[in-house]
């Protein structure tokens, strides 16, 4: 039984920075990098890591603007992400009980 | 099963830490109710008490309720914005990021209008109809701004409306309305916000 569940969380979460990554985009519409760096308390290169690997599963989305002539990468969650995570929370609400 | 509870943990804390403007600090409250109450204080006692008192003209007595209106809400936001900074860096987080001007928009623009229709009415003469806007629409904006920060925002902001509109019924109190609206529901609920969150991470 347990491992039915078990089997239902998703390998691309077991990360509490991707965990932290996909709160912080399921409840704004969208965030930047530096702002997620800060709430996160991670460096810039862990943080890059895993947003690449997030986007490469095609979980977020990025778009990249300059302000001024600083590049600015926002991010946001996408449709199978938001129910990814959702599938996720969902296995980790039923461990609980 | 235990990284299983510390990762719920972790999401929701994320969800509610980048979603929602925390650093209000709830002695700015009790400081804002203070200030107001002296402003009450002043305006009472120097010119609505006993207007003989005083040979000030209408003109000049609107002014110098402006005055001691502007100088109250100067003085609480100059509290607001230091203890709020204090708190911000005990947490470790920026006071100014795009979750505080949201928070700042939400509040601005219900409080804003207020604000002009008060002044309007004020120089119109009508005092009673502004302690009532004034009380309405800062509750209004509280209610609006809940959904932002602390949910128990929206009590603060719920009594001001009562307040204001008891103060458009009993016109004669509307001063007495307007001291324990800004200055004793702000005292009351600083200090349960203070105990309730500040006082522990202190």
């Amino acid at each position: 039984m347990i491992n039915t569940i078990l089997a239902k969380l998703n390998r691309a979460f077991e990360s509490r920075i991707r965990l932290g990554i996909m709160s912080i985009l399921s409840v704004n519409e969208s965030a930047d990098f530096n702002t997620m760096k800060q709430l996160l308390e991670v460096t810039d290169g862990n943080l890059a890591s895993h947003l690449k690997a997030l986007e490469g599963i095609e979980y977020i989305q990025s778009s990249k603007q300059f302000v001024g002539r600083k590049p600015n990468t926002t991010y946001m969650v996408t449709e199978n992400g938001r129910r990814s995570f959702k599938e996720h929370l969902d296995a980790l609400e039923e461990l609980m009980k | 099963m235990n990284k299983q509870i510390e990762d719920i943990k972790a999401i929701r804390e994320m969800m509610e830490k980048s979603s929602k403007f925390l650093s209000l600090s709830g002695l700015s409250g009790v400081l804002a109710g203070i200030t107001a109450i002296a402003g009450a204080a002043f305006a009472y006692f120097y010119l609505l008490r006993d207007p003989s008192l005083t040979d000030y003209n209408r003109s000049q007595e609107l002014s110098i309720l402006f005055a001691d209106a502007m100088a109250v809400l100067l003085i609480s936001v100059g509290f607001g914005i230091y203890f709020s900074r204090k708190k911000a860096r005990k947490n470790g987080q920026k006071l100014f990021s795009a979750l505080t001007w949201r928070t700042f928009y939400n509040l601005g623009i219900p409080l804003l209008t207020g604000g002009i229709f008060s002044l309007i009415f004020l120089l119109r003469g009508d005092i009673q109809l502004v302690i009532s806007a004034t009380l309405i629409f800062y509750g209004l904006a509280l209610f609006n701004v809940s959904k932002y920060t602390y949910r128990e925002v929206q009590y603060l902001g719920l009594t001001e409306i009562v307040l204001g509109l008891i103060a458009a019924v009993f016109m004669q109190q509307g001063l007495l309305f307007w001291t324990i609206g800004f200055g004793v529901c702000h005292i009351i609920y600083g200090l349960a916000m203070y105990y309730k969150y500040d006082r522990k991470n202190e």
